[in-house]
């Protein structure tokens, strides 16, 4: 079976993993977006409560923001919490999932996962601190030093010409070029931890490199198959969102409902990519030495 | 449409009737020519100026603006007032400075220059340069034309205030030695006669007088050069070429000169160009017939001097200036001159974007508004649109830009308003529909920002440049979108409109303009024009209290001390007061309070809304502090509220307009809002399953 076949298939059968990593994502949510309770609260009381429920209203959303930039600017800074706190639990978690995944075990599920992220938890940070500092260390030598060049050499050019649009096509390619390898060798590295093939970050980050070795173009294009698979399942979600267009409280409540299937069908792409990534890796590891290592 | 190099384009007005122009009073004539070398930025002109004594008074010194003189140093008015940063642009203290440098004025062979001096008559600033006196060796009598032979050498400074070069490009406004205004006694109300010539300052440039231009440009023969005015002459020579234009009845000149320029022509035609409902409309509100509001239209010539980078917009922007020349010839008066010249800045020139001159005037491109999700962001159109019609309020209605800026920029804002709102719908849209309109933008600048002058004041003394931008541009526009609610449309469109005819070709004063929004005999507006323009006034509406209960008749002790409709037994619980609301079958008594702040009195509107749908309605003349409103009803009050039409645009917090009772039982804006925000919360953090 190919990576993708075996990745397409573990997002189905693996539900329950996909149900842990949506709910990372609802409860990280649902903790910083208590703010938004209060944020609204007005709308209840003031004068674009039935325009705003009937659709848009520009002007009363524009005395919304002027009159409650303070408490908007909390619920920024609340929404950059969430982001933090499900960072973490991505780290934390996919040490967890990918275990389950070895394992093959569709359930139970749950105590598995938050019972293996916690052995892996300190390697997998680890490797993800390694996978900052790389990223980084390429992005600035890659991405930010030859488009500074390009920007230097085109300070005279005018907009839209070659060399400014050269240096932001360049930013673009370059730095998703960047990405996928650096998040390859990261990923890779948490497969071998969650495989015992390495106790730490540095030697996980050293059989990563091994498995990548003459095969990054098909790894690249695994990751490139699931990252297109997550964008058109956003995509196609919040498109039927935006059409929803509640008017009562009921079918507000159904566009939550909705939304949420779709965010747990983007967690099941998330399974699909760790199952295919780990069937890749898995095609790729050296045959068992009859000698031992 | 067709995509002409520049020695084509100047073959276009052919064929065109010549403008219909009344004319005004002119009072100069130039005859000038300039040469650039766009290498070294530095310009060498010479200029004939007549200019004929308008007054009664003899006159003993002319008084001359050297613009660019303000990019000299930073010792400069404009630059003390801006700080080196001005319309989002900062400046180049490094090579960017310019200046302007008489070397030469003769009259009747006297030389005068060695005598003249720098004044500066607005903040006494002694290293500011761009007010030049010149003593004259014997007054020029009334209505005598004194012919003045001048040069100058002038550096065209790095743009950022307007006016300057970026690269290649070049914007040339306010850049020739301009005669400043002698006003003869009774212009502007004026008592006595005399100079007006202020400094250039940060916030405004404007006042001339009328007059002909005929303007030789030599360039570089690569250089496609775009002017206020018709090409009517070609001569090459050594690789530079030397253009000359004419333009009659205008109070100023203004040219561009950039190789890169794609030239897209076409023309308005009033029979194709004008939409027939608006021909429609503005007929009933304003009761003319249809043949007589057409009647002063032509063709009018558009040029638009495009960026390379900026070829998708060539539609977008004919498509404004036609609308623009349709909507201000329908409810003005048909633009007079026989062409059009529209300006696009590189995007890293925008501080020479949307900029206003006669017959010329540059706009604003940004090329990722061609892209999805921001293909329906009209501002390249909204700039089109605002700085062709200044061509009006500043140009045709020769307003004093320096004394008056709202008279500029506060009318046009009015009219910018309602071209675009009814021409897109929104200013600012993106998927699925979720936008801004145009007047929305400046009604929130009104009415939400903090206000520290009255609109009146000259420009370069409001409190800080936001109090310019605010009393100049959004409370001005807001306010008379206001007084048009107040007089109706038919009388204040005919009011409006008598305004705008009356002076043409004029010089008019804001005295002037409230004449005629007073003729209709509203009170209120004569208050809100004493309490806007002359004062700080505001007004904001508000329900304090709405309330609703059963109306059961008597309830207490009555005289035989037997309790009615109460038990008093203090052991037995209270009955919950919500059930027994709600199994209560009426008559109910409601209670609304509806307060005015601020001192701008108005009438207000007021519905009172029953559970039952039923509206109750009332009018408030808005003339105290407070009123309140009882009201017996079979069905409970479940909303109240102020302005429901939302007529009060100047109305400060539109949010305390409406007030529920606890019986309102409808969906909730919050919970939708609250569902949407979690959703692009989460939309936010599943991204980050893209990297992590």
């Amino acid at each position: 079976m190919s990576a993708l076949g075996a990745g397409l298939r573990a997002s189905l059968r693996h539900r329950r993993l996909a149900a842990v990593l949506w709910l990372s994502l609802f409860f990280s949510a649902l903790v910083f977006g208590h703010t938004f309770r209060k944020l609204f609260a007005p709308l209840d009381e003031g004068a674009f409560r039935e325009s705003l429920v009937k659709g848009w209203d520009g002007w009363g959303v524009l005395t919304f923001t002027v009159k409650h930039w303070d408490a908007i600017g909390v619920a920024i800074a609340a929404a950059g919490g969430a982001v933090l706190l499900f960072a973490l639990l991505q780290v934390f978690l996919t040490g967890g999932v990918l275990r389950a995944l070895v394992a093959g075990r569709a359930r139970p599920v749950f105590r598995l996962v938050v019972a293996e992220s916690a052995g892996l938890f300190k390697a997998n940070l680890w490797a993800t601190l390694r996978f900052a500092l790389t990223a980084t260390l390429w992005m600035a030598l890659l991405v930010a030093a030859p488009v500074r060049v390009l920007g230097k050499l085109g300070k005279d050019a005018p907009p839209h010409t070659f060399l400014p649009e050269l240096a932001f096509w360049w930013a673009i390619a370059a730095g998703s070029i960047v990405l996928l390898n650096v998040g390859l060798r990261y990923d890779l590295a948490r497969v071998a931890l969650a495989r015992g093939e390495a106790v730490n970050a540095r030697g996980a980050y050293r059989v990563s490199k091994r498995r990548l070795r003459g095969s990054r173009p098909s790894a690249i294009l695994l990751a490139v198959v699931w990252l297109a698979v997550g964008l058109a399942v956003q995509a196609l979600f919040t498109s039927w969102g935006l059409r929803w267009s509640p008017r009562t409280n009921g079918s507000t409540s159904g566009l939550f409902v909705f939304r949420q299937v779709g965010f747990f069908v983007l967690a099941m792409a998330r399974v699909g990519f760790w199952a295919s990534l780990l069937a890749w890796e898995n095609a790729r590891r050296p045959a068992p030495s009859l000698y031992g290592v | 449409m067709r995509r002409l190099a520049f020695a084509a384009a100047a073959t276009l007005v052919l064929g065109l009737p010549a403008a219909a122009l009344e004319a005004p009073r002119k009072v100069v004539d130039y005859d000038i020519a300039v040469s650039l070398d766009p290498a070294t930025k530095r310009v060498e002109g010479t200029e004939t100026l007549k200019w004929t004594n308008p007054s009664e008074a003899p006159v003993g010194e002319l008084r001359f603006h050297l613009y660019w003189n303000a990019f000299r140093n930073d010792r400069s008015t404009l630059f003390r007032e801006s700080g080196g940063r001005l319309r989002e642009d900062t400046a180049d203290t490094g090579k960017g400075w310019g200046y302007t440098d008489v070397t030469s004025m003769k009259w009747d062979g006297a030389e005068l220059i060695r005598g003249a001096r720098f004044e500066s008559p607005d903040d006494g600033n002694r290293d500011d340069r761009t007010v030049l006196v010149v003593p004259l060796p014997r007054p020029v009598a009334p209505g005598e034309t004194a012919t003045l032979a001048i040069a100058w050498k002038a550096k065209v400074p790095k743009v950022y205030a307007r006016a300057g070069y970026v690269r290649d490009f070049f914007m040339f406004g306010q850049w020739f030695p301009q005669i400043g205004v002698f006003e003869p006694k009774g212009r502007r109300r004026r008592t006595d006669a005399g100079w007006n010539c202020h400094q250039y300052h940060a916030n405004s440039e404007f006042y001339a007088d009328w007059g002909d231009w005929k303007v030789a440009i030599t360039v570089p023969e690569k250089f496609v050069v775009g002017s206020a005015g018709a090409l009517v002459d070609t001569k090459t020579a050594g690789g530079k070429k030397t253009l000359t234009f004419e333009q009659k009845s205008v109070h100023n000149f203004a040219f561009t000169a950039d190789p890169r320029y794609v030239v897209v022509e076409d023309v308005f035609d009033p029979a194709k160009d004008i939409p027939k409902d608006e021909i429609a409309r503005a007929s009933k509100t304003l009761g003319r017939s249809e043949a007589d509001l057409l009647a002063g239209f032509h063709k009018v010539a558009i040029r638009l001097y495009l960026q390379p980078d900026h070829l998708a917009f060539d539609r977008r922007h004919i498509e404004a200036q036609k609308w623009a020349l349709a909507w201000t010839g329908l409810w003005l008066f048909p633009y007079p001159y026989a062409q059009i010249s529209i300006v696009d800045p590189p995007e890293d020139g925008m501080g020479a974007g949307g900029m206003e001159y006669e017959t010329i005037y540059t706009t604003a491109t940004f090329k990722w508004m061609s892209r999805w999700p921001f293909s329906r962001f009209v501002v390249p159109e909204t700039v089109t649109i605002h700085e062709f019609t200044h061509g009006y309020w500043m140009g045709l209605l020769a307003s004093n830009e320096f004394e008056e800026s709202w008279m500029d920029e506060g009318i046009n804002t009015f009219t910018e308003q309602l071209m675009v709102d009814s021409k897109y719908g929104y200013f600012l849209q993106v998927p699925p529909g979720i936008g801004l309109r145009d007047s929305d933008v400046y009604r929130a600048y009104a009415s939400l920002s903090q206000d520290h002058d009255p609109i009146l004041a000259p420009a370069w003394k409001f409190a800080n440049g936001q109090s310019y931008g605010r009393n100049s541009y959004d409370q001005p526009g807001t306010t008379i979108q206001q007084i048009r609610l107040l007089l109706g449309e038919e009388a204040f469109w005919r009011a409006f409109r008598g305004y705008a005819e009356r002076w043409r070709f004029d010089f008019p004063t804001s005295e002037d303009f409230f004449d005629f929004m007073r003729a209709p005999g509203n009170p209120v507006v004569d208050d809100l024009i004493r309490k806007t323009w002359y004062g700080r006034g505001w007004v904001d509406f508000s329900i304090l209290v709405a309330s609703t209960r059963p109306d059961d008749g008597f309830t207490g002790f009555d005289d035989a001390d037997k309790p009615v409709n109460f038990d008093p037994d203090p052991r037995k619980p209270e009955k919950n007061e919500d059930d027994e609301d709600r199994n209560f079958k009426g008559p109910w008594q409601s209670l609304v309070t509806v307060v005015r702040d601020g001192s701008i009195e108005m009438p207000a509107h007021v519905v009172m809304t029953l559970k039952d749908g039923t509206k109750i309605e009332r009018t408030w003349d808005g003339a105290g502090d407070w009123i309140k409103y009882r009201v017996t009803s079979s069905s409970p009050l479940v909303k109240a509220e102020v302005d429901p039409g939302r007529r009060i645009v100047l109305d400060r917090d539109p949010w305390n307009n409406v007030r529920y009772t606890k019986r309102y039982e409808g969906p909730s804006a919050a919970l939708k809002a609250r569902v949407y925000a979690l959703n692009l919360l989460e939309i936010l953090l599943s991204s980050v399953w893209g990297v992590l």
